[in-house]
């Protein structure tokens, strides 16, 4: 029923589509019909270009997501435990959080030139600084009181970051694993239409500039499919990892 | 007055240090032709162009595309954006008709539109407002959802007790009590508006200090490129400190900052 | 009983009201049946346990939320929502927070479009009977949780509205203040004949302001007891609180909610 309730604006906004087309307001060069991007769809999902080229976006997003967390939550919560670390990045990190990230693209494709490396180079960079900044700001939020009774405990100096300030800070770090899991996707398509010789960018792209728009509409939906999915993978994966926290929904019920 | 000034603004700057260690290491590294200047030319080389590029206007004219663009997309994202994020938040078809379709379209890279854009409204502004309107619309409805969702029932009560109609409610109780979330959303929003013009204009030319950059790294002029990167930057700075000294301004009955780590 | 007296219709009257909330699976009875009927120009307390339905009784007479059984009637006619016939002021205080002390108390007459000067005026008046001057422009978040209190009620007494529903209004008060606002209280119904209810937990207030104090039980609240009462307010505070006849009326009641507090009855 509730899956129902989701589906009807969908299907609404199949109906203006085709109405919009069949009405001859817009023509179908310009907004193919449901029919051929129906069509296309089927048909890249036959093949194999579709998987290809999603498949190498994905992959070269998860690795730049990757090399991101191993470096940007460390810093994070090395800057936010230590004074003299957070005074050197602190400046450097306020300094690049402004800086448009496509911008260095092309000179990342004047260093490591067209394609993987300036393309995970890239989504690192993108992915770092909300990583860097929720796991930071969640080791700062951390109550004083839970680190004095862990340390009345005998907890020491490794135990305290591994047992103690990780888990109490998940819930923020892992929202900026999920804004830069976004990021990523972002900076990693904008590459490919910059500058790539695969990824989904690239295909999209492509069929935008040989008036293969049934095709180009029905890539777009095939990405934001892909997309919509791994992002509620990924919300479930952080619910499930944070079920031992109070859940905000259990007071709500008052009002 | 001076006096008990002087030393602050000393300790400001010294804080800044590891920045100009970064500038000594660029300058040094490039001057012992470690690196090759194609690929990063001295950094005072990069600050020595500026003032021509500026007297060029170079960079003025382009920049001031890239922020039109920007600020159009912006507004009608702000305007649209809110309207929905209250109507979702209060009124039952609404959020039964448009929460599906925000839901599904919030994680998507926006990005992906811009050839659809480009087949729809050309190469010239439009696609690209159209592109920034679309990508920084989510921020927009999210706080005022949140916003107007986090206003205690009783107050909403008592503006209908004393006579509020549904519309009155909507914008003179909704949405000023929406507010201080609606700036945190401008606040996110504010960069994905400029990110998205330059990387836009980047993308698919058509003018900007995107397109320019590109143009710029075509013919291996790598100082400029290097110096509208330096603008950009500088640009994104200090809009967002534009907005933090509005929201001072505007937000004094607010009883703390509820800024999103960001 | 007292509302059948001839010629005088009631101001409210609820009959068998019951309401009951749905928390994600199990259902809780928070209200009723309450029965109760309040003539105009009554002052009538209602004292209970906390949790009883209290609030929730005030909301559903405001118009807020819907009774799940039972009738309600404001001057005759059923209550299906909000109306300016019905004040309320409640526990919370629900200032808006983006307006001045003078902005908020001024809300409900710019609802009514009145006119600019005579708006000023009476909305000076109100600042100075709660005892705020200075305060005009300073925000809800400036304020102590007595003035937020102070400024709540004259927000809702400045639009005179026929009926005054109150939730605990005097609760964040320091006693001084709360004597006074209570004898503001007592002077403005005394001189202006509005319909007062008002939920509090505090006996003395009760038994000294209203005409009858209603005990109610345990949650799911009833109305167990009824008091009227009548002290000669002319008297003066002092006067009437230590008259015997307050002495023995408060006992009266203190008792019979202790009851109801220790889950008896
Ligand atoms: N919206 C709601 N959903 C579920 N339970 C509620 C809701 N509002 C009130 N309750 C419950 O109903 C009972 C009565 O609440 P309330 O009227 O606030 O009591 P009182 O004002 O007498 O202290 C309480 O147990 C409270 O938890
Ligand atoms: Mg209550």
């Amino acid at each position: 029923m509730r899956r129902l309730a989701f589906l009807l604006p969908f299907a609404l906004v199949l109906l203006g589509w085709q109405a919009l087309g069949s009405s001859g307001l817009a023509p179908p060069e310009v907004l193919p019909s449901v029919a051929a991007v129906a069509h296309a769809l089927a048909d890249l999902l036959g093949g194999s270009e579709i998987y290809l080229n999603i498949g190498v976006t994905l992959a070269r997003c998860f690795t730049g997501l990757a090399v991101g967390c191993l470096l940007g939550i460390p810093l994070g919560v090395a800057m936010a435990s230590s004074r003299r670390i957070d005074g050197f990045f602190g400046p450097l990190i306020t300094a690049t959080y402004a800086l448009p990230k496509t911008a260095v693209v092309p000179l990342f494709i004047l260093w490591f030139g067209v394609g993987l490396r300036t393309e995970v180079a890239a989504v690192t960079l993108s992915a770092l600084l909300p990583l860097v900044i929720y796991s930071y700001h969640g080791v700062r939020a951390v109550p004083g009181p839970l680190l004095w009774s862990a340390a009345a405990m005998g907890t020491g100096r490794v135990a305290m970051h591994w047992r103690i300030l990780l888990p109490a800070a998940m819930r923020p770090t892992l929202t900026g694993v999920r804004t830069a899991l976004g990021f990523s996707f972002i900076i990693g398509i904008a590459t490919e239409m910059l500058a790539a010789n695969l990824g989904i960018g690239k295909l999209i792209f492509q069929y935008g500039e040989s008036g293969s728009y049934d095709y180009m509409f029905a890539a777009v939906l095939a990405l934001m499919s892909v997309v919509y999915g791994i992002d509620a993978a990924l919300l479930r994966l952080i619910n499930h990892l944070l079920r031992w926290q109070d859940d905000d929904r259990a007071g709500a019920a008052r009002g | 007055m001076m006096t008990a000034r002087g030393p602050r603004v000393v300790e400001r700057i010294a804080r800044l240090y590891p920045l100009l260690l970064l500038a000594l290491l660029w300058e040094a590294v490039t001057r012992l032709h470690l690196v090759p200047p194609l690929f990063l030319p001295p950094l005072s080389v990069v600050l020595a162009s500026l003032p021509q590029l500026l007297a060029q206007g170079d960079l003025a004219m382009p920049l001031l595309i890239s922020l039109y663009r920007a600020a159009i997309g912006l507004v009608i994202a702000g305007v649209l954006g809110i309207l929905l994020g209250l109507l979702i938040a209060r009124v039952r078809w609404a959020r039964l008709l448009f929460a599906p379709l925000v839901a599904f379209g919030a994680p998507a890279p926006k990005i992906a539109f811009l050839p659809v854009f480009i087949l729809w409204f050309g190469i010239g502004h439009v696609s690209k407002i159209a592109l920034v309107a679309l990508t920084s619309i989510f921020p927009f409805i999210f706080a005022a959802q949140d916003g107007a969702e986090a206003v205690p029932r009783q107050q909403i009560w008592a503006a209908q007790a004393m006579g509020t109609g549904p519309w009155r409610l909507l914008a003179g109780v909704l949405l000023p009590a929406a507010l201080p979330a609606l700036f945190s959303g401008l606040r996110i929003a504010l960069p994905y508006a400029i990110v998205t013009a330059f990387t836009a204009e980047m993308i698919a030319g058509g003018g900007g200090l995107g397109g320019a950059l590109v143009m710029a790294q075509r013919y291996f002029e790598t100082p400029t490129v290097y110096a509208d990167i330096v603008v950009m930057l500088a640009v994104g700075y200090l809009l967002d400190i534009g907005l933090l000294a509005l929201r001072h301004r505007w937000l004094r009955w607010q009883e703390e900052s509820n800024d999103a780590p960001n | 009983m007292q509302a059948d007296e001839p010629g005088s219709l009631p101001k409210i009257s609820i009959t068998s009201l019951t309401r009951v909330f749905d928390t994600g699976g199990s259902r809780l009875a928070a209200l009723g049946p309450v029965d109760l009927t309040v003539r105009p120009g009554e002052f009538v307390s209602i004292v209970g346990p906390s949790g009883c339905g209290k609030s929730t009784l005030l909301y559903m007479l405001g118009g807020f939320l819907q009774p799940s059984s039972g009738s309600l009637l404001a001057d005759g006619r059923p209550i299906t929502g909000p109306g300016v016939d019905r004040g309320i002021v409640f526990q919370e205080y629900a200032l808006f927070p983006w307006l001045t002390v003078a902005d908020n108390i001024a809300y409900g007459l710019r609802m009514k479009r009145m006119q600019a000067g005579e708006l000023r005026d009476r909305v000076a008046a109100a600042i100075a009977m709660i005892g705020l001057g200075g305060f005009e422009h300073r925000f809800p978040r400036e304020l102590s949780g007595g003035m937020k209190q102070r400024v709540a009620l004259a927000r809702t007494f400045i639009y005179d509205p026929q009926i005054l529903l109150l939730d605990e209004p005097f609760g964040a008060l320091d006693s001084q203040t709360r004597e006074l606002m209570q004898d503001e209280l007592l002077a403005l119904w005394r001189s202006t004949g509005k319909t007062v209810l008002m939920v509090t937990h505090d006996v003395a207030e009760a038994v000294y302001l209203s005409n009858r104090v209603c005990v109610m039980s345990q949650r799911p609240g009833r109305v167990v007891a009824q008091f009227p009462i009548s002290l000669d307010h002319d008297k003066g505070r002092e006067a009437v609180m230590l008259s015997d006849q307050y002495r023995a009326l408060h006992d009266q009641v203190w008792l019979e909610v202790r009851r109801q507090v220790g889950g008896k009855g």
